[in-house]
Formats: structure tokens, sequence, C-alpha cells
């Protein structure tokens, strides 16, 4: 198992959720629930350290110049190759003289970007496949989920593996869509296409659900049409399940972002952790006991992926109405 | 089990896997100009040369159905092509070599785990909020937050290169071959340790955290309260009526990651140059050898397929509710 394929996702975090004022006599009205949801997290020590890590790492890849300047390359590399960490580099140099800590902070741009990006394909695509196939049923839900179900039993990476190369044959290597260069939105695309099924199972439950209900009803009779009742009525009674699966989802994009670019997928000139620790290996650093050519990108893959695990198990707790009531 | 539960799983993991094979015949043909491509890489061929070798390969039929009807029947027989990298060598033959040191490595590892991760999380579930259940949740949330060769290379910097205890990488010395036999298989052994370890160290979370949380939900059913209204002893509750119990979802996820043992743990098989089938999936990728890599999915889905398959009917077996 190389990706984040079974169920942890759903599991617990590792502290009991306290109660919350659950049975509040008035029903609370949109921004009071908001405020319960805030609470109930904050009282979640583990979602809360989670949440603060991911706070640290998006201000670090909002505005990694301010803090170590622009990216060093092969020409602007300040140091000599392989230095051990010292005042002049506090992390050490890389093979090419560059100074991890540069590398490192700029690698949380990319890694982050391409998992923001990778998690909005997968979310929008199992959202709309959760929702049509849930609210619309018949023959339309039973072919959707066929192919859902295809899709949750192919071995999913070593199918991102045949596609990318695949793609950037296609596409061309040398292409920018958006200002993004081809290698990087192609492992973006990648992901979203061979993890959007788990998403779209999980809406769907909910929707089959939401849909029983008495306003969904209403809006039919009033003669409200498919596509905005499910706009309208549906969507907002899933978006927090919505919410929680994004987060579970980015863990699990940086997860296969990192891994995907350690087996020579990745953008050399668009260094995130895992090209970084792809270069670490191609360099022999293992073996050279050269431990700050590893130890920082892999500390900030597994911070970020455990905080977005955190985050996203706690967020699942509080607003999941299944795994939420299970206790 | 009913008759028609078995008929229907069993139609559908064959529905599965032939879409599978139809899906792997259009990826590749998705490329642009393959598999001409490849022939045109020679400036000097004529205009008859490539003519007759498209004929002979069908390249001159049409997609559908003839040049699909040929690569589904070739591919059922067993023919999954020859490989680029390998200089012609059948698909069959270059995944043939590597698969048992991938079966080996990652069949220990599995074993290994699935004890580890399931006495780590049933322990932790039953004394939940305890220390031993928040270091051991702790370590298993983190562990299953890296990747393997994150895992890897921090144990080669200090096992391989600074305590010299292992071998920093492959699968046996080169050139000890003519000591022995009881000496080569401990070479192969200390080559084993390190890449045993870290696959082992990845699996681990994923198995104790979901028999934590299933121990936790069994944890709360009748049957356990009554047991310990019984008067039993805690431990013998949480072996002899609890734990049984609790392993009922972990089956359908043992079954499953079982048939991932074939694909190998890529990046831990990199780390450790370890001579399996993530390496070879790895080397074929950057030689952008296709064939190979389509043999290599191919196989996998397959084995996965069947795994979901043995997973549906022994939970058949095992929770009869499903089954009807």
């Amino acid at each position: 198992m190389t990706i984040v394929t079974t169920d942890p996702a759903r599991s617990p975090g590792p502290r009991g959720e306290p109660g919350g004022p659950r049975g509040t006599a008035i029903r609370p009205s949109r921004l009071r629930g908001l405020r319960e949801t805030v609470g109930r997290f904050i009282a979640r020590t583990d979602g809360l350290a989670g949440a603060v890590i991911l706070a640290v790492f998006t201000v670090l890849a909002l505005m990694p110049e301010l803090f170590v300047g622009p990216l060093e390359t092969v020409v602007s590399a300040t140091g000599a190759s392989l230095e051990p960490p010292s005042a002049a580099h506090l992390l050490g140099t890389d093979e090419l003289g560059r100074d991890m800590l540069n590398l490192t902070v700029h690698g949380a741009r990319i890694s982050m970007t391409i998992g923001l990006l990778a998690t909005i394909i997968t979310i929008a695509v199992g959202a709309v496949v959760g929702i049509v196939a849930g609210y619309i049923g018949g023959k339309l839900d039973i072919g959707l989920m066929r192919v859902t179900d295809f899709f949750l039993v192919l071995p999913t990476f070593v199918l991102a593996i045949i596609l990318a190369p695949i793609l950037l044959d296609i596409i061309g290597a040398e292409a920018e869509i958006l200002g993004i260069r081809a290698t990087l939105l192609v492992i973006v695309v990648v992901i979203g296409l061979t993890s959007w099924a788990t998403t779209s199972r999980v809406i769907r439950s909910q929707v089959l659900s939401v849909k029983e209900r008495m306003f969904v009803d209403r809006a039919r009779v009033i003669g409200t049409g498919g596509a905005r009742t499910m706009r309208r009525h549906i969507l907002p009674n899933v978006v927090n399940l919505i919410v929680a699966q994004a987060v579970l989802t980015f863990a699990v994009a940086v997860f296969t972002e990192t891994t995907l670019a350690f087996i020579g997928l990745g953008d050399p000139f668009a260094p995130s952790w895992g090209q970084i620790l792809s270069a670490a290996q191609a360099a022999g650093a293992p073996g050279l006991r050269a431990w700050w050519y590893i130890a920082p990108p892999a500390v900030c893959v597994v911070l970020v992926v455990l905080a977005f695990t955190l985050v996203g198990n706690a967020l699942d707790d509080i607003l999941n109405p299944k795994s939420g009531g299970r206790r | 089990m009913s008759a028609r539960f078995l008929v229907r799983k069993v139609a559908q993991s064959a529905l599965t896997i032939f879409a599978i094979v139809i899906l792997n015949f259009f990826l590749f043909r998705m490329m642009p100009g393959s598999p001409e491509r490849v022939l045109l890489r020679n400036p000097n061929l004529s205009q008859r040369v490539i003519e007759e070798t498209r004929k002979r390969w069908g390249l001159d039929k049409p997609l559908i159905p003839d040049q699909l009807v040929a690569y589904v029947q070739s591919t059922f027989r067993g023919d999954l092509g020859y490989s680029l990298k390998f200089r012609g060598k059948p698909v069959t033959e270059v995944i043939g070599e590597r698969f048992w040191p991938t079966v080996i490595l990652i069949g220990l590892a599995e074993a290994l785990a699935i004890t580890a991760g399931l006495l780590i999380g049933a322990y932790a579930g039953w004394r939940r909020g305890g220390a031993f259940d928040r270091a051991g949740n702790g370590m298993s949330l983190i562990l299953y937050s890296m990747p393997y060769f994150v895992i890897g290379m921090p144990l080669i910097i200090i096992f391989a290169a600074g305590l010299g205890w292992f071998p920093t990488s492959g699968m046996t010395t080169s050139g000890g071959g003519s000591a022995g036999g009881i000496s080569v298989f401990f070479d192969f052994l200390r080559h084993l340790v390190l890449p045993l370890a870290t696959v082992t160290l990845g699996l681990i979370g994923g198995y104790s955290i979901l028999m934590r949380s299933s121990i936790i939900e069994t944890r709360a059913e009748d049957y356990v309260t009554t047991a310990r209204a019984k008067g039993i002893t805690d431990g013998r509750v949480l072996r002899t009526h609890a734990f049984p119990n609790a392993m009922l979802p972990m089956v359908t996820l043992i079954a499953i990651n079982l048939g991932y043992v074939v694909g190998g743990a890529i990046t831990a098989e990199v780390v450790f140059n370890w001579p399996g089938i993530g390496t070879l999936t790895v080397d074929a990728l950057s030689a952008r050898d296709y064939p190979v890599l389509q043999g290599i999915f191919l196989l996998l889905s397959v084995c996965v397929v069947v795994a979901n398959l043995v997973a549906d009917i022994l939970y058949g077996f095992l929770d009869p509710r499903v089954a009807s």
C-alpha cells in the first residue's frame, strides 16, 4: 500500500471528542452553527495543533521570499557542495551548493500549491458525481457508481505513474498552461483523476439522506428544476462533508505528490519537497550521511500530511453526521 | 452464503478485469503517433519497410474492432508484448524475474505489520485515552504520514552508512556467490533487514489506526457489556469477545492489501535498490518502456481485483448479513 487508500481517515483522532452544546433548545442559525463548530474544533487539541502547523506552512508558502530571499538556482547557489549545517547555512547545502533552508521554504510553496490544485480537482469531480448520482438516482446513479467502484478498485498509484508520462507526451513537457509548467500540471491532473472516487461515494450517501427531507420535496412541488435544487438545497447541506473531505484529500494529495516527485515525475525547476528528496537520493545523500539534505524536506512532508490528517479527522468527527453519531 | 451472491461477485470481478484490459489498450493508444513513432526513430527506413512493418504488426487495420480484439486475445493468452528497454525480451519474462524479491519483501513486511498493528491498535483502543493509547496512536499517525522513502533514508544513514551494520543497497553482495549456501543466505538476510523494517514501519500505522477505531466501536456493543457483567476478567473480554468481532473490518483491509503485495512498496525498493517490481516500475518509467509499465499495471490490477473478490467472499462468510 503506497497511497493512503484505506480508511483510517475515518478514524477518530487521538483524543475523545467532548460532547459540545448539542441539545440546545432553539434550532441554531447558520452563524451559530458555525460558532458551535469552531468551538468544538478548538476543544480538540489534536485538530487545533494541526491547524497551527498548517497556518505556519501557509505563511511560508505565501511569501517564501520574505524569509529566505529568492529561490537559489545552480547559478545563484551561495555555498559549496554538501556543506553540513553552519552559521552561514543553518541547514547545510545540497550537492549544487544551494542553501537547504532556502530550498525547503520554497518547497512549501510548490508542494502546497500542487496539493491545493489537486484537491480542488478531486473534490470538484467527486462532489459533482456524488450529488448528481445521489439526487437523480436510477440508471444514471447505477452507471456513475459502477465507474466509481471501478476507480476504487484500480491500483490508482500505478495508474498515476503510467498516466503522467502519457499526458506529458500528449501536451509536451515544455508547454505552459495558465503559467503553470506542464510537468506540475500533469501531476495535479493525475492525482485528481485517480482520487475522486472516495469523495463521490461519501457525498452520494449523504445526498441520499438529504434528498428525502421535507424542504427538498417542497422545492420540487413549487416547480424548482433539478439543477437549481441540487445547487440551492442539496449542496448547502453536504458542504460540511465536502469541507472535511477536502482537508483529508489535501493530506493524500501532498503525500502522493511527494511520492510521484520522488520517483522522477517531478519538475527539477520547481523543487517541491518530494523533488528535493529525489535529488538527495540521486546524489547518494543517504550513503554519504548527508542527513541535512534529507531531514528538512522529509520533516516538512510528514508535518504537513500529519497536520492535514489531524484537522481532517477532527472536522470529520464534528461535521460528518455518520462518524460523529457513533459515539 | 447464497450462490447468487457468489456468482454476482465473481461476474463483477470478471467484468472489472475485462474493463481494465480495455482501459490498458486505450491508455497506450492515446499517445501521439505511437507505436509508429518507435519505428520512425530510424530516419533511414524507407517508406516501403514502414508499410510492411505496419502490415505485419496489424497497424494498417482499424483501431476498433480489429486491433482491440487482437490485443484482448493475446492478453488473455498471456502474451503481454515485448520490452523496449530490455532489448525485446518478453514482458512476462522481465516481470517474472522481479516477482519473487518483491513478494518475499512485502509478504514478510505485511505479516509483521499485521501482527504488530493489530496488537497495538487493539490494546490502544481498549485502553482508550490511556498512556499506551496516546503513545501508540500518536506514533501510528506519524508513521502513517511518512512515505516509505522518508522512513528508509534515515535508516540507511544510521544503520548502514553510520554504524555499518547492514549494506546500503541491493539484495546480495556481488561476487560473493562462491562462498557456498549458508553464507549466501545470511548475506541475503543482512540485505533484507533494512528494507523489511522500512516497509513494515510504513504499513503498521494503517493497521493499528483502523484496528483501534474498530475496537472502540466494538467496546460499546451490548455483548461486551454482557461479558463484563458475567464477571469475566478484562483481558479475557478483550481476547475472546471484543478482538474477534473487531477483526471483521480488518479482514477486508488485510485481503485488499495483500492484493498490493506484487506491486511492491515502490519507493522503498528504490531507496534500497531492491531488485523487485517497484524498481522495475521506476526503471521502465524513466526509459518510457510502456509495454512493461502496461504489464505491471495489468498484473497489479488483476491481483487487486482478485483480492477484493476474496475480501467480499470472506466477509460474506464471516458476516452472513452482507451476503443475504
